[in-house]
């Protein structure tokens, strides 16, 4: 016990010692605060549309004119045929293009039937169904005006009206969506980074030989890297939180004390992650593409884009056993639903059973034999 | 009187596959004395050493080292020595004091302990303006001379010192061999790996290896005698690579 402590003193003082330590340990929480919550959003605005108006009448030029009024749209170019249109698509400089044929004012006008052509760049398939709907209610909106300016009262149709609420994000702000994701991220960064790095690169500078051949235990060298690793993961998520609630506003619903215990629980699984893998391997570059991989598949997996539940099902098995997935849920259910234990018991055991294991996992397969 | 045995190795065998590391090496060291362990480049030396030391299990084969079974209780045997490895292994993000700190902590000292017998050592060593220093500023054979220091400091029964020399200049070498003599002459067993033929004659009992097997283990003086050589470096261009002269 007494050697753990000389352990955790030369830990924190070599920690304290490299600039390179410090900068990451502030630097990492403002970029991924500052940086990727306000970047990483799935809402569409000012997509870039090409309009080819063969009709030219104030009809046209009035849904035109609807079009690039909303928030939704830009209109950035007129191409005077489709084919100029269409390479415009293939460019990337329109996303969608609105074909209004000649006779659309006719159209209008009873004597045919009025029709628009839209031709959507769907190579981001979200994006395209959302343009699409977005355009689509545009044009509802115009054909409403228009029965309203040729004297018809607007009809009422029969029938259920729905009308939603929006709960626990009313104004679906993308931002307070994807924060309690990158504060995940943010404890991997730091968790499985800096703590395997730490590890391995003892191995290769030898001097985890020379404490390899010296009475410490398994369970003090593992125990020596975690808990410095787990103070300054929590200082980072305190510091990202702070920054997120400073700079976003964001909303904090649930318990902030659960929020850590959770998170805490969570980094304890992550480094004895980060430790497992610091076993499997013999140099910095080798744990590098180990981690960089499994945190690609666990981030990406866990849900944050893309609902968990609508994926495949062998993959919401493979979430079973990740800790990422869990704590995503955690994060989101605390801060925006306002969770308390009850409804998150059951992720908060199976996160606490696989710190356990892969802090187990992270010891038993540490050699001293190096 | 009847020397101690404080390293016994009976028909050890080291294999990495199909390469056979050490190949039935028999062999004691006794207490208090200085032992030297040499041979080519990968002729063994440092894999028997790594034994030895509960860093690796032997293959089959026997290893008592102060009294302890290798292959069973390695872990008890870190208790009782000492080890500098070939590779630097002071932390050099630490200051002097702090390494030393380190290391008496890990081998059960309280800090009551510590203190005292570090700037003893600091004063001994002439080392104190230097106790305040990170270790990446020091010179070469100051940091090997300390890591020397340090692998002793807990007073193990027995000191591994895998080519502590290489790459040292010859005055820092002949400092080093001095430190080594002292602590010898404290009753703490050397057992040291080298190539310089010169360091050889430094010490007590010489085992000469190739490929794996012991050829030869004797006093360097005994060993001239006997293969009527007027140097080790003569001798063990004799009997490390006999099969060189052939070819």
């Amino acid at each position: 016990m007494k050697r753990l402590l000389f352990l955790l003193r030369k830990e924190f003082r070599q920690i304290i010692r490299n600039p390179f330590m410090l900068r990451a340990i502030i630097g990492v929480p403002l970029m991924q605060m500052l940086i990727l919550v306000p970047a990483v959003t799935f809402e569409i605005k000012r997509l870039d549309l090409a309009v080819t108006d063969n009709d030219r009448s104030s009809a046209s030029r009035e849904l035109i004119s609807k079009l690039s009024g909303s928030s939704f749209f830009r209109t950035t170019a007129a191409p005077l045929n489709i084919a100029t249109a269409e390479s415009l698509l293939l460019s990337g400089d329109a996303d969608m293009v609105l074909v209004i044929p000649d006779d659309f004012s006719e159209g209008l006008a009873g004597m045919t039937k009025p029709r628009l052509q839209v031709l959507i760049d769907a190579v981001n398939a979200t994006q395209g169904m959302l343009a699409w709907s977005y355009l689509t209610s545009v044009v509802r909106d115009f054909n409403m005006d228009l029965v309203i300016s040729q004297g018809g009262a607007p009809k009422v149709i029969p029938g259920i009206s729905t009308a939603p609420r929006y709960w626990y994000n009313p104004t679906l702000n993308y931002k307070h969506f994807m924060l309690p994701g990158i504060l995940v991220i943010l404890i991997i960064a730091i968790g499985l980074m800096l703590a395997g790095l730490n590890l391995v690169k003892e191995l290769e500078t030898g001097t985890l030989e020379q404490i390899n051949v010296t009475p410490v235990s398994k369970w003090e060298v593992i125990v020596s890297k975690v808990i410095p690793f787990f103070i300054l993961g929590l200082f980072d998520l305190a510091l990202g939180l702070t920054v997120g609630w400073i700079a976003f506003n964001i909303p904090f619903e649930g318990s902030i004390l659960l929020f850590f215990a959770c998170s805490a629980i969570f980094l304890v699984a992550v480094l004895g992650m980060a430790l497992f893998f610091s076993t499997l391997v013999s140099n910095r570059q080798q744990y590098l593409f180990v981690a960089f991989f499994f945190t690609m598949v666990f981030i990406l997996m866990s849900g944050i884009f893309t609902p968990a539940e609508s994926m495949p099902l062998w993959a919401q098995q493979f979430n079973w056993i990740n800790p990422v997935a869990y704590l995503m849920r955690i994060n989101r259910m605390v801060m925006l639903k306002g969770a308390g234990f009850h409804e998150i018991a059951r992720d908060i055991g199976m996160l606490s059973i696989l710190a356990l294991a892969f802090i187990i996992l992270a010891i038993r397969a540490y050699r001293k034999r190096a | 009187m009847e020397k101690e045995k404080v390293i016994e190795v009976k028909d050890l065998v080291k294999r990495f596959g199909a390469f056979m590391a050490n190949d039935r090496l028999t062999f004691d060291v006794y207490r208090g004395e200085i032992f030297g362990f040499l041979g080519a480049n990968g002729a063994g030396k440092t894999t028997a050493m790594r034994i030895l030391c509960g860093l690796s299990r032997p293959t089959s084969g026997r290893v008592t080292v102060a009294g302890i079974d290798a292959s069973r209780r390695p872990e008890e045997i870190k208790k009782r020595i000492g080890y500098m490895s070939q590779r630097f292994s002071l932390y050099e993000d630490l200051t002097v004091r702090e390494n030393i700190e380190l290391y008496g902590g890990i081998y059960g000292m309280s800090m009551k302990v510590i203190i005292p017998r570090r700037e003893a050592l600091l004063d001994r060593l002439s080392f104190t303006q230097y106790g305040d220093m990170l270790i990446h500023a020091l010179p070469l054979g100051l940091r090997q001379k300390l890591a020397f220091a340090v692998a002793v400091f807990h007073d193990p029964e027995i000191v591994f010192l895998d080519e502590p020399t290489s790459g040292v200049d010859p005055v820092t070498r002949r400092q080093f061999w001095e430190m080594i003599y002292e602590t010898a002459s404290h009753g703490i067993t050397v057992f040291v790996t080298t190539h310089y033929m010169d360091e050889a004659e430094y010490c007590d009992r010489i085992a000469i290896m190739s490929e794996g097997q012991i050829a030869a283990i004797d006093s360097p003086s005994a060993l001239r005698k006997q293969y009527g050589t007027a140097s080790v470096e003569e001798l063990f261009v004799k009997i490390a690579r006999p099969q060189k002269s052939k070819t």
